[in-house]
């Protein structure tokens, strides 16, 4: 298996875009919230500023400006992980070379869980060095409050870059398949459930669409907004942290599943 | 031992059956040639055995083994055309096929010298001129010492200087005595480089053979007079000779092989036919070739 990992890897290392994405990623996690530092007084519930900053809502914030990232950044990546080995030709001749196809498909989830798994380190180190110094008074319990953050956010790059790596398998032209990713994520997905449902957000059934349950992972952290939903409506406005656990994980399954069907029925 | 066996291999494309119950053996030193014009089924073949298309029926077998994955990696292939990371220079793409063969990169450098890419080695692959990628991918086909090497249309797309060169490179390495498999629709150059030839059209087996059983040892004989028809009735009476057919002041005949120009020379001048031209010309793998095709 690390020697599949490490094929990818010899592939990715000198590939600009990579280094492109994953910079972005790593420079814009820790500074996307640093302008609110500039601002006096936030309304409430906020209030100060520095809650931004410290335990235990750093998690909280850092996390939602991290759904944006991973979804950009993290997902683009993974749909060029798919479509480039198909332009350049280059999965044809892996296996030619003597890859089997099941190599093939491990090697490339390998490397996409090993940048999940790296992004979600590093949210929990920006989030902890915010932490440590913007906090004034801090107990062990005050830095754990949030801690089921961290499965969450890593759930979270796995769905969308799992969900990339599908759409990218599938419509395997690039620019075709990052339009159909964002557009999916961004709207398509809010049309489907309004031509389902002829409501997007005042149904129950918005919550079990797959990157609606992803998004809820590491949701908006103002939780005013969902009380006064939930009062109107009589159901949440997010999943709750497990049901959106659970949720995502049946989806990640389901993407990984059928990326590795395509990978190893279609003729290349 | 057999190399690579062949068993009634089909593959359709919609209602088109580009390969139909293929078989062939392939033996071990053999330099073998898959001839046939475009469109004959010659990439579809190499891409099921190759394991990047699926067959629809039957089955193929590498070394007599049933692990398809494991042989690929004693084979070297370069299919239609050379596909590598742009981004990436000569050595590190030559990195990537070794490790997926699993094998060492210590004759990469050596490798990049026989196909005279060292140079330009670290340099990507996107800067490369059509032939110099053609010659990438034969040094890629070389990496891990393979004990097979197939060849699809290497010589294609390049331009004169470029065809000599890979010809050239495919001759030395069929020279260290390894199994080659070529496709081409070149008859020249299968003829020049095969030891053994498969004829395909529309995805049917023609023929198969040795290159010199496929052609025969017949000769063909170009013969001229300013008297054509006097000429014409000398042959009647020659047994060994056959006629063909007649262009201009040229008859053209078929002779066995063996056939002594001097004697005709001889039997005409003594009748007082002056002969005018004569040639005598081993029959072709294109003559051939076309003899087969046009029976089916």
């Amino acid at each position: 298996m690390l020697k599949l990992l490490n094929l990818e890897w010899q592939k990715q290392r000198k590939h600009r875009i990579f280094h492109v994405l994953i910079g972005m990623y790593v420079l814009l996690l820790p500074t996307t919230i640093l302008p609110v530092k500039s601002i006096p007084e936030l309304p409430p519930p906020i209030n100060s500023p520095d809650a931004l900053f410290q335990f235990p809502t750093v998690f909280t914030y850092i996390g939602y400006a991290g759904n944006w990232l991973s979804f950009f950044f993290l997902g683009f990546f993974a749909v060029l992980l798919a479509t480039q080995e198909y332009s350049y030709r280059t999965m044809r001749q892996n296996i030619i070379t003597g890859l089997s196809r099941n190599e093939l498909f491990k090697s490339k989830i390998s490397f996409l869980i090993t940048l999940c798994l790296g992004a979600t380190l590093y949210y929990f180190l920006v989030c902890l060095f915010y932490g440590f110094t913007h906090t004034d008074n801090y107990y062990l319990s005050t830095i754990t409050k949030n801690i089921d953050y961290i499965p969450r956010y890593f759930l979270m790059c796995l769905g969308y870059s799992s969900f990339g790596f599908l759409i990218g398998l599938l419509i395997r032209r690039t620019g075709i398949a990052l339009f159909l990713y964002l557009a999916y994520v961004m709207f398509i997905e809010l049309i489907l459930r309004w031509l389902i449902h002829m409501k997007i957000f005042a149904n129950k059934s918005m919550h079990f669409y797959p990157m609606n349950a992803i998004e809820d992972l590491a949701p908006v952290p103002f939780a005013e907004v969902a009380e006064t939903f939930r009062d109107e409506n009589g159901f949440g406005f997010f999943l709750t942290p497990t049901e959106a656990m659970i949720a995502s994980s049946i989806y990640i399954v389901l993407f990984i599943f059928f990326a590795q069907r395509l990978m190893l029925k279609r003729d290349l | 031992m057999s190399v690579l066996r062949i068993d009634q291999l089909t593959k359709n494309y919609g209602a088109i059956r580009a390969v139909d119950h293929l078989s062939l053996t392939v033996e071990a030193g053999n330099i073998y040639g898959i001839l046939g014009p475009n469109g004959s089924g010659k990439t579809t073949t190499l891409g099921m055995i190759l394991g990047i298309t699926h067959p629809d029926s039957g089955s193929f077998s590498w070394f007599d083994s049933p692990d398809p994955h494991s042989a690929r990696r004693r084979i070297g292939a370069l299919l239609e055309t050379p596909n590598f990371y742009p981004y990436l220079n000569a050595v590190d793409n030559l990195k990537i096929v070794a490790a997926i063969k699993g094998r060492g990169e210590e004759a990469i450098e050596e490798h990049l010298r026989l196909v005279r890419l060292h140079e330009r080695r670290h340099s990507k692959f996107k800067t490369y001129s059509l032939g110099m990628k053609q010659r990438l991918a034969i040094a890629g086909a070389l990496v891990g010492d393979p004990d097979v090497l197939i060849f699809d249309e290497p010589t294609n797309g390049l331009d004169p200087e470029g065809i000599a060169e890979v010809r050239e490179t495919l001759m030395k390495i069929a020279a260290r005595g390894k199994t080659v498999i070529m496709a081409s629709h070149i008859l020249d150059e299968v003829e020049k480089i095969c030891s053994h030839v498969a004829i395909i059209k529309r995805g049917k087996l023609l023929a198969t053979g040795t290159v010199g059983a496929i052609l025969s040892n017949n000769v063909t004989v170009e013969i001229g007079a300013a008297d054509i028809q006097a000429l014409k009735r000398l042959i009647q009476e020659e047994e060994e000779l056959h006629f063909v057919s007649e262009s201009g002041d040229r008859l053209i005949l078929d002779a066995e092989a063996g056939f002594s120009a001097e004697r005709i020379n001889e039997v005409a001048f003594k009748q007082g036919i002056i002969l005018t031209h004569l040639s005598v010309k081993q029959r072709s793998l294109e003559s051939e070739f076309l003899e087969i095709t046009r029976q089916n």
